[in-house]
């Protein structure tokens, strides 16, 4: 039976990691769309290509701070479950509502929430706490730093090209680099995501007593089945990616050129790497979103449309409570039905 | 005023305000530069952008 529910669990969290490559499609591609650069079928495939390929690049840091968040003698099936339907609820909600919030806060804040109903407030371990001040600095530091890539960037490039008279063959070149600009984000973004999964599962597995908790000392020790089908699950999820966020993204926060696309990717690609390696689990969303702004407001302030801003900024603000407090409820009812 | 530098000044402030929140592990490498790093250049970044918009403003 126990055997039975690991199975269903691990088959929960893959459904996660399809519906946070669904929800951050958009994160991906929206720019290439936006700019026409790629239809958004070829998008979708090129951002799923390289969302898969993420796990020969990078390391394992991220699936590696995911799988401490909660203590490995607290964790059981009923929290993990709980968690995931916490992050799922509120992963489905904001795609509903054409919101990019974060996918990655959802899933913390759903096993935070799960840990809280099961032990109170002894979830907070010190370990639990460093990734949570961790990734509490990052919701605003990743925008930040991606706007302030995203700003250096376009200033940099605008001044190199200015003096440029073939502003035709200006504009050629860029769209050709955005190809490049979006794979690397697309890298960045599978290896950030699909590495939360990775943890949960890894998790689940320690907690179960099916995989030793060495693990975690040495994240690259995590079996090769765990991260394909991480990988293949949000590569899956990106190419069936959800097309109302892309247009909130890419046409509604500010109207973007190839050059801005490049920029705002570029931006976005080296913050996300940045995390990554860092074992930082950051939102590709948050990143992307400030990336452009950083991007848009090069021209000048005004380009930014700041009431879209504001509706995506209290999204982000409600992503922890909101989805704790439904893994709270989902491991409640788990305990009552047990 | 211009706006654009308001909203560095800000951000730097932000930036330079969660410093000491950014955690130090043992073993992993210390990333509390981000947070220096990022309050210096929005602060840099804030008085070229109040710089640009008082040479325009003369200039009209």
């Amino acid at each position: 039976m126990a055997n039975f529910l690991v199975i269903v669990v691990i088959g929960i969290a893959l459904v996660f990691d399809f519906v946070n490559g669904f929800h951050d499609a958009a994160n991906s591609i929206a720019t290439v769309v936006a700019t026409r650069v790629l239809k958004p079928w070829q998008a979708v495939l090129w951002a799923a290509f390289f969302n898969f390929a993420a796990f020969l690049i990078l390391p394992l840091e991220v699936a590696n701070a995911i799988a401490k968040i909660v203590d490995k003698d607290v964790i059981s099936i009923g929290l993990v479950f709980a968690g995931l339907m916490g992050a799922i609820f509120w992963n489905v909600l904001t795609a509903w509502l054409g919101l990019p919030s974060s996918s990655s806060h959802a899933l913390i804040g759903g096993m935070v929430g799960a840990g809280f109903a099961k032990v109170g407030p002894d979830i907070f371990t010190s370990k639990t706490l460093t990734t949570l001040r961790k990734t509490g600095t990052f919701i605003i530091y990743s925008p930040l730093v991606g706007l302030l890539l995203g700003f250096v960037l376009i200033v940099v490039v605008m001044w190199i090209v200015h003096r440029i008279r073939a502003k035709r063959a200006v504009n050629k070149t860029f769209r050709s680099l955005q190809l490049v600009s979006a794979a690397a984000f697309s890298l960045g973004h599978g290896a950030n995501d699909a590495q939360k999964t990775m943890g949960i599962i890894a998790a689940l597995l320690i907690g179960a007593n099916k995989l030793d908790a060495s693990v975690l000392d040495d994240p690259e020790g995590l079996p090769l089945w765990i991260v394909l089908s991480c990988h293949g699950a949000i590569g899956l999820g990106t190419m069936f990616g959800g097309w109302k966020i892309v247009k909130t993204m890419g046409t509604k926060l500010t109207k973007l050129e190839p050059m801005g696309g490049v920029c705002a990717e570029s931006a976005a690609a080296a913050t996300l790497f940045f995390a990554s390696i860092n074992g930082i689990p950051v939102s590709t969303t948050h990143t992307i979103t400030g990336a452009i702004v950083g991007t848009g407001s090069a021209k000048r302030l005004s380009a930014v449309r700041w009431n879209v801003a504001g509706r995506v900024l209290w999204a982000w603000v409600l992503t922890i409570p909101g989805s704790a407090a439904v893994a709270m409820l989902s491991y409640w009812i788990v305990e009552v039905l047990n | 005023m211009d706006r654009r530098a308001v909203f560095f000044l800000i951000a730097s402030v932000v930036c330079l305000a969660l410093t000491p929140a950014i955690p130090v592990e043992e073993g992993k490498p210390n990333i509390t530069w981000i947070g220096w790093m990022t309050t210096i250049s929005f602060a840099v970044l804030a008085l070229f952008s109040w710089l640009d918009h008082r040479s325009r403003a003369r200039r009209s």
